[in-house]
């Protein structure tokens, strides 16, 4: 039986390399039919709005890379209610469909898995 | 499946402390390494935070992250060396770090 | 570094054969860098070149071994996207070869 491992992403897409090292973590396990989870806490919520333009920054664009999670086979994509909430973005379209959690419900998310990684 | 969770930022300058407080389950553990052991700074909030987890919650501390920046451990926090930090990451089914 | 000679053009490739500049690509590449390959382009290799440039163009990346058969299944039905079909027009690593020969970055996340 193969571990299964969440993944929390915590960054927002342009602070740094830890939005980007968590979706390539999520692609190599996938890509290897692992059985991967992603939760998006804190600023990683930010990753999922849309109308973003990365190349103004001359950045590659995390959000269509995002959007092969589920062609990677990684289709249990979970966020964090609060921190949607907290940033405003609660009533707002995302671009992935992640299914928002409250903190009671992340806790038993984590636990149900064998592994966990925040970045 | 309980969860040793391993912090090492300084909770004044980072949210990953209060976050994971929010995601705790009943029996996880929560270990405290660099600069994240300034969580225990006396008469902060986050020591305050800390103090309200329920015990049957384990907090943890590095001895010599504690040493080096001055700090004694609160008495609701168990001071462990790195053969103790080891021990705790058998003892928990898996441990996350909040890189 | 390498060059391609098509017609009268150099394409410059990477040491793994991967076009270095990813706007060089028409089908006239395609096919130069199919025969180095020897590889001949029936329509099935192009429709599975075009499904990876749509891929590529939709994610921006290029898909592993997985997900390039589950887009294929999507697009193109089940009898097309399947490994059998894949690995029998492409050598038995698709993902690697069509993304050369559709002009596309090396997929990483690859054995």
């Amino acid at each position: 039986m193969r571990k299964s491992l969440l993944i929390i992403s915590r960054q927002a897409p342009w602070s740094g390399p830890g939005a980007r090292e968590a979706l390539d973590i999520a692609l190599a396990g996938g890509a290897f039919d692992l059985p991967i989870g992603m939760l998006f806490l804190d600023d990683g919520v930010f990753q999922l709005t849309a109308a973003q333009q990365p190349k103004t920054l001359q950045q590659k664009d995390l959000s269509a890379n995002l959007q092969a999670l589920p062609m990677f086979g990684v289709e249990s994509l979970y966020a964090s209610a609060r921190s949607l909430q907290e940033r405003g973005l609660a009533e707002n379209p995302l671009t992935l469909a992640a299914e928002p959690l409250d903190d009671a419900a992340l806790a038993a998310l984590i636990d149900r898995y064998d592994q966990v990684i925040t970045l | 499946m309980a969860t040793l969770h391993v912090l090492s930022h300084s909770p004044f300058s980072d949210s990953r402390l209060s976050s994971c407080l929010r995601l705790l389950g009943a029996n996880d553990g929560l270990l405290l390494s660099g600069d994240a052991v300034y969580a225990l700074q006396p008469g902060s909030a986050q020591l305050r935070a800390l103090e309200m987890m329920p015990d049957s919650i384990g907090l943890f501390a590095l001895d010599e992250d504690l040493t080096a920046r001055g700090i004694s451990a609160a008495q609701r926090a168990q001071v462990v060396d790195y053969p103790g930090f080891v021990e705790l990451s058998c003892r928990f089914d898996k441990v996350n770090s909040w890189l | 570094m390498t060059q391609l000679i098509v017609d009268d053009r150099s394409i410059a490739l990477d040491k793994d054969g991967y076009l270095v500049n990813l706007d060089d690509w028409d089908e006239a590449v395609a096919a130069a860098l199919a025969q180095q390959e020897t590889l001949n382009l029936s329509a099935e290799h192009w429709e599975i070149l075009r499904l990876l440039r749509a891929f590529y163009s939709e994610f921006q990346l290029s898909p592993a071994n997985r997900p390039l058969i589950k887009y294929a299944a999507l697009k193109l039905g089940p009898a097309k996207g399947n490994s059998l079909h894949l690995n029998r027009l492409f050598n038995g690593t698709p993902a690697k070869l069509a993304a050369k020969l559709a002009g596309l970055p090396k997929p990483t996340n690859c054995l």
